[in-house]
């Protein structure tokens, strides 16, 4: 009955644009996929009579549509839907009776685009303050999205500049962005492609039926067994940019006639690149699902799932390193080790996901609902070198480089050629103890450090943890209130609570290694008790805990958010016009709890008195004069928030829409915000505020006769965000905490997607374009303390970072600064054609406008003043600008076929091959290192050490072949 | 249910086996083996240390010829006392080396013997005590660090690890041979201060900055705590309450709160300690203090940095308050034509009350 009602709703809006009707005749039927049967929703389909379009409708989320009060007479249905073959049938309505056409089946292009999240592994400089996360595009029933989700994903593009965490991604009806940062997910079902493959998408501030969303779009995915395509599914991928090897199963029952469904998936994901040394996947998935309908009105589906594995990481470094080398994909987290290439970085999860979903579809079609309980859990770790009191073992160490030696400025300090000849020759002959990690080395350093207790490490692999247990509860419903109305709404509920920690993850020769701070123990070294990691373990034992392979270490806190939020939409319709108006409430609260009491910051003792040692108070305290603790649970920091949404269409015969949308968005801080140091301590950022986000676009569509146009204008205003980061600050020479608090950004631009048949059959013109204006418009306000102390650094906290948002040039005007992580121009032209189950696209792609990630420190007074405190002209430009990376142009190609046998077996091939001309020089992402040149000889000035970046890879290639059965 | 089980033996077999096959050339994904084994270079010293150093004549010697050294490791810097250097000493003498990297314990082992192919490298003097490291070409110093890791590998080798040598007992009237310089010496006798019995002698010595990021030449950001104030004027304490073996950035901050450098002046008389305190707690850094002593009639001057892990230990009051003589253990150098010692730990200190 539901199938009848989703129907009947959007015919009911044709019935309205179309006027008064007065026949009784019609046509209806269901949309599916001819390859494995699976009905198409949003499938555009119009009818004509003749050269005159009488109706145009879509396909409803079962793919079924009706067409209502035609006359007798023939027809011409034809079915439209990117990435399927358009299909072109007639009909003859007879004697005023609805035509049934039941299944309409239409042909994929049999083009595969296989968007793995590999393609788009965060940049995660833990040791920078650096991340970046790019943004993933789905193309589905987007003209710009599906063109620009191909062709831009290979240069971090992000849609309208926004950062991937406002993107909005839902697994069965549950927000599964990052609880903690916000961050998209997708890694949790990476590997997972066909069981994930059910998705539904809206852009920008559309409302979506699964839950409000931001102002970057909402897609959902239906990870449940009903929504996995029937029938079996095996594929072998291999490419040249990521991993050898994928192989892929899976199999889905579809609804059975019992009314259980089943379904499951593995994958395994192998092997290095041609590429990046040291990167490499051993990476698994597995799937299970199961749903069981009782009677039409209730299913309830289980599903488990979890993409377990490692993958090697890639690290950025500076130009001068990459020239030296020869090559700009060199990654310095490897090294040699028994003749092997081994990676010091590697990702390491299991994060596994259990969702119980509950869908009512009572007989009354009126109301539709659904309930899910999501459960995250599992281990998320990071490994990488740590050291205590050794020589640094990163190999492009920038006293390891040439220009420590060397520089021709000789207000650098630097002017041994000698020695600048002896490094550069050691790079550039690529002598692998130099320019790769020496094992070996960190090997026999610890295991001739012995000691009475045997051999103590003076090097390890350390595993940063971030373990997860994330509880979820949602509830949607849809009420088709009226034949002008229809509601929906949903509440939703989240407990979060992460574990961070360390454990020793290979001791790397040695018998153990102990749980001290060696940057507490560099200024602090004739204090037992600040120098501890563990301080009730120092107390109860008289000595620092000693740590084996397994242990923790370090630091260790949990972090504790609950969320809970209420969301309403209503649907009206008139005639040609749609309005959509949408609002949310939402609660948001945040804390800390740590684990271990730190020497450095030991907080009160039970009764809330200071800790002694020694007879000494070693209690500290912060500047308003309460203790400093580490222990224990921090303030709770609360937030209410609230947001509206309006969006309108209007809807034009021939396949024409005009719609414009518009949002105020209040939202909480993440906890990654909120706190200055949460490895070392409670306190809380000053001045923490939500977030205010305003943004609108309108847009233009067409859709119709094989042409596919979307233009898009958009605004976006973002107030008040926070950040924060930890770095070296040669100034102080002191390891700092850096809050930033009041950053502003303005995003305005437009949009092109188009999709044009040309003269010749089978072949189309496409194309998105892509411009915006992304910029900073305040001067935050920054506050910068000592990481290992209680005081702050007066010349930097609680001021304006004045050159934040723009700077004044040498020539007097004022340069802007922009948001960086993503081109501002991006822009593709391309050819595709479509005959015979072959598909052949070919695209050439144009990126300009992208930008640095700034650093703070560079924009403060301090830095552009320099040791002399005198700021000039010179300084300010030099210090505060913001790199601009090179346009780049990319050629991509793209070729598949299928084959069926037997009706029921079907053998598919794509070939993708991007980069063609081997492109080497496309900056994908880079920062600067939070590092100044302070030893001077004028001491007037401080030099900005070299950036870092990311380079994206040359010609590369990605081949699938899969068969169905 | 048959092809159900086939379909799934074979992906599962198809997996099991690319995923055994761990190499995916040219990652490598599964177990790394063993590390190479260190082993000891084996090299014979064609020139003894002493031979070494009397090349030097006035300046600076780029030694061109294959002239190969071997001695004994006789310093560690894991207290952080002695830094970027290494001390070896065969049979004859003892040089500083200059590598120019930190924790150099951690590759160089007490005892194990070092070989050096000279060639390439400059012999030069730093205050009259000779070293061996790179060239400079500013001019400034005779020699620079070595520390390019190219450099090092290619000119210092590390050899078989020995027993770690006896410290050499030294008398007073040998404090300054060359050959004891740079060696690992035993020192005994030695009373706290040199006020006394030599009224030139000094107390303590320490240089702070005004602000250690501008120029520390500059006499206005200079301030000296030694046994006179500015321009020789006496001072209360010569001392200056100083305590501890050095000073690290912490250990500065107290000080400067005591109030005991208070008196003390910039060198240009702009102002004083107490004047310009904020100022100094706010750019405060570890400094290296130099404490006197005599052994015998000469003085010997024993300095300790700021940032070994010692430099806030307090000196044991019966050895400041002249009670009781001390023994010392460490590398004896020496500074402007005078006798400094440089501990290298605590263990070097015997006090005898």
């Amino acid at each position: 009955m539901n199938k009848k009602l989703a129907a009947a709703v959007p015919a009911i809006f044709i019935a309205l644009a179309l006027g008064a009707q007065t026949y009784t005749g019609g046509v209806k039927g269901t949309v599916v996929n001819r390859t494995d049967k699976s009905v198409v929703s949003g499938a555009d389909i119009r009818l004509y009579s003749g050269a005159e379009e009488v109706a145009s409708i879509k396909s409803g989320p079962d793919g079924v549509f009706f067409i209502p009060d035609l006359k007798d007479g023939m027809y011409d249905l034809v079915i439209t839907m990117p990435d399927y073959i358009q299909t072109r049938v007639n009909v003859t309505v007879n004697d005023g009776y609805v035509k049934n056409m039941f299944k309409l089946s239409i042909t994929p292009t049999a083009k595969v685009t296989e968007v793995d999240d590999a393609s788009f592994s965060e940049f995660d400089m833990d040791d920078s303050g650096y991340s970046d996360t790019p943004t993933i595009l789905f193309g589905q029933n987007d003209v710009f999205n599906n063109i620009a989700g191909y062709n831009f994903s290979s240069v971090r593009f992000r849609v309208r500049g926004y950062s991937s965490e406002s993107q909005d991604v839902y697994l069965a009806g549950v927000k599964m962005n990052d609880a903690l940062t916000g961050y998209t997910p997708y890694s949790l079902w990476s590997g997972l492609n066909e069981a994930t493959r059910s998705k539904e998408t809206v852009n920008g501030c559309e409302v979506s039926d699964y839950g409000f969303g931001g102002y970057n779009g909402l897609t959902n995915i239906s990870p449940m067994a009903s929504s996995v395509r029937s029938g079996w599914r095996a594929s072998v991928l291999t490419n040249s940019a990521l991993y050898r090897l994928r192989l892929m199963l899976t199999y889905a029952s579809g609804e059975l006639d019992n009314g259980w469904s089943y379904a499951f998936s593995a994958s395994a994901r192998l092997g290095g690149n041609d590429w990046i040394d040291g990167v490499y996947y051993r990476s698994f998935a597995y799937y299970g699902s199961v749903e069981k309908k009782f009677g039409e009105e209730h299913k309830l589906g289980l599903t488990f799932m979890a993409a377990p594995g490692q993958r090697g990481a890639q690290n950025a470094s500076t130009q001068e390193v990459y020239d030296l080398m020869g090559d700009n994909m060199y990654n310095s987290n490897w090294g040699y080790y028994n003749g092997k290439v081994r990676n010091a970085r590697v990702k390491k999860t299991h994060e596994p996901i259990a969702i119980l979903k509950y869908d009512f579809t009572p007989e009354s079609n009126k109301v539709t609902a659904s309930v899910t309980a999501l459960y995250r859990f599992g281990k998320n770790g990071y490994t990488s070198l740590d050291w205590y009191d050794a020589p640094d073992p990163r190999p492009d160490y920038y006293r390891n480089l040439p220009s420590y030696f060397y520089m021709e400025n000789t207000d650098y300090n630097r002017q041994n050629y000698a020695k600048y000849m002896w490094a550069k020759e050691s790079w550039e002959t690529n002598v692998p103890s130099i320019t790769h990690i020496n094992w070996d080395r960190l090997y026999s350093v610890n295991t001739l450090n012995t000691t009475s207790d045997g051999a103590r490490s003076k090097y390890i692999i350390e595993e940063r943890r971030t373990d997860q247990k994330d509880f979820n509860l949602a509830a949607n419903t849809k009420w088709y209130a009226a034949n002008f109305l229809t509601v929906t709404g949903g509440l939703s509920f989240k407990w979060n609570r992460t574990e961070y920690f360390k454990v020793v993850d290979d001791l790397l020769g040695g018998d153990f290694y102990v749980n001290i701070d060696q940057f507490a123990e560099r200024d602090y070294a004739s204090s037992p008790t600040m120098i501890q990691n563990d301080l009730d373990y120092y107390f109860a034992n008289g000595k620092a805990q000693v740590l084996r392979e397994g242990d923790k270490y370090g630091y260790d806190y949990y972090a504790n958010v609950r969320n809970a939020e209420a969301w309403a939409a209503g649907k009206f319709t008139a005639g040609i016009f749609e309005a959509n108006v949408a609002g949310r409430i939402g609660y948001s609260s945040l804390w800390r709890e740590g684990l271990v009491r730190k020497g450095l910051f030991p907080g009160l003792d039970e009764a809330g008195n200071p800790l002694y040692y020694d007879g000494n108070i070693i209690t500290t305290y912060d500047v308003d004069g309460k203790a400093i603790t580490s222990y224990g649970e921090s303030e709770k920091k609360d937030f209410l928030t609230g947001s509206g949404k309006v969006n309108l269409s209007l809807y034009f015969k021939g396949g024409h829409r005009l719609y414009a949308d518009a949002g105020y968005f209040v939202d909480a801080p993440t906890f990654s915000q909120a706190f200055v140091s949460p490895r070392t301590r409670n306190t809380i950022v000053p001045d923490l505020k939500t977030v205010k986000t305003a943004s609108a676009d309108i847009n233009y569509a067409f859709s119709n006769a094989g042409y596919n146009v979307r233009v898009t204008g958009f605004y976006t205003y973002i107030k008040d965000q926070s950040d924060v980061m930890s770095f070296y600050d040669d100034s102080q020479n002191s390891f700092t905490n850096f809050a930033m608090s009041g950053m502003d950004e303005r995003h305005v631009g437009v949009e092109l997607g188009f999709k044009i048949p040309t003269p010749v059959n089978n072949l189309a013109v496409q194309g998105v374009f892509s411009y915006g204006k992304y910029v900073y418009t305040s001067n935050p306000t920054m506050y910068q303390t000592f990481d290992n102390s209680a005081e702050i650094i007066k010349s930097t906290y609680g001021v304006k970072i004045p050159y934040w948002k723009s700077h004044p040039g040498l020539d007097g005007k004022t340069k802007q600064h922009y948001v960086p992580s993503t081109p501002q121009l991006a822009a593709s032209l391309g050819l595709s054609w479509n005959k015979n189950y072959w598909f052949i696209d070919a695209d050439v792609d144009f990126f300009d406008k992208s930008y640095m990630d700034m650093n703070p420190l560079f924009r403060t007074d301090m830095a552009t003043a320099g040791p002399d405190g005198i700021v000039t002209a010179e300084e300010i430009d030099y210090m505060a600008s913001q790199e601009k990376f090179d346009s780049a142009f990319l050629v991509n190609a793209s070729v598949g076929k299928s084959w069926y046998f037997q009706r029921k077996y079907q053998l598919g091939f794509s070939l993708q091959v991007k980069n063609i001309t081997n492109n080497r020089n496309v900056r994908t992402g880079g920062y600067e290192q939070t590092r100044l040149v302070d030893n001077t000889v004028s001491k007037e000035r401080y030099y900005r050490f070299d950036s870092k970046y990311f380079y994206m890879s040359g010609i590369n290639y990605m081949l699938n072949i899969y068969f169905r059965f | 249910m048959r092809k159900l089980l086939y379909t799934l033996s074979a992906f599962a077999a198809a997996v099991s086996v690319l995923a055994s096959c761990d190499e995916w050339e040219p990652v490598f994904t599964g177990d790394y083996g063993e590390a190479d084994v260190y082993e000891p270079v084996k090299m014979t010293p064609n020139t003894t240390i002493m031979e070494l150093k009397k090349l030097y004549k006035t300046g600076p010697v780029k030694i061109q010829n294959d002239m190969i050294i071997g001695g004994q490791v006789v310093s560690e810097d894991r207290s952080g006392n002695i830094y970027k250097s290494l001390y070896i000493q065969d049979e004859t003498s003892g040089i500083e080396l200059k590598i120019g990297k930190s924790g150099l314990y951690n590759d160089y082992k007490l005892g194990q013997w070092v070989y050096v192919k000279c060639s390439g490298l400059t012999l030069g003097k730093y205050n009259d005590m000779l070293q061996l490291g790179f060239a400079d070409p500013t001019g400034e110093y005779e020699t620079s660090y070595l520390d390019v890791q190219y450099f090092i590998d290619n000119h210092i080798f590390r050899g078989e690890i020995g027993t770690p040598l006896e410290a050499k007992e030294i008398t007073s009237a040998d404090l300054l041979k060359e050959e004891n310089l740079g060696c690992y010496v035993s020192l005994k006798g030695l009373k706290y201060g040199s006020k006394t019995e030599n009224p030139a002698g000094k107390e303590i010595f320490c240089l702070i900055y005004v602000d250690p990021n501008k120029d520390t030449k500059a006499s206005s950001n200079r301030i000296f705590l030694s046994d006179s104030g500015l321009n020789y004027a006496p001072v209360s304490d010569p001392t200056w309450g100083i305590t501890t073996w050095a000073m690290s950035k912490q250990g500065m901050i107290k000080y400067l709160n005591s109030g005991k450098f208070d008196e003390a002046k910039v060198n240009d008389g702009s102002a004083t300690v107490a004047e310009i305190k904020d100022k100094l707690i706010s750019n405060a850094s570890a400094y290296s203090v130099s404490q006197y002593f005599l052994m015998g009639n000469k003085e010997v001057q024993v300095r300790s940095s700021g940032y070994s892990r010692f430099a806030d230990t307090e000196i044991d009051p019966a050895i400041l308050d002249g009670t009781a003589t001390v023994d010392l253990k460490g590398i004896l150098t020496v500074y402007q034509g005078g006798t400094q010692f440089t501990l290298i730990d605590l263990d070097g200190v015997t006090v005898h009350k």
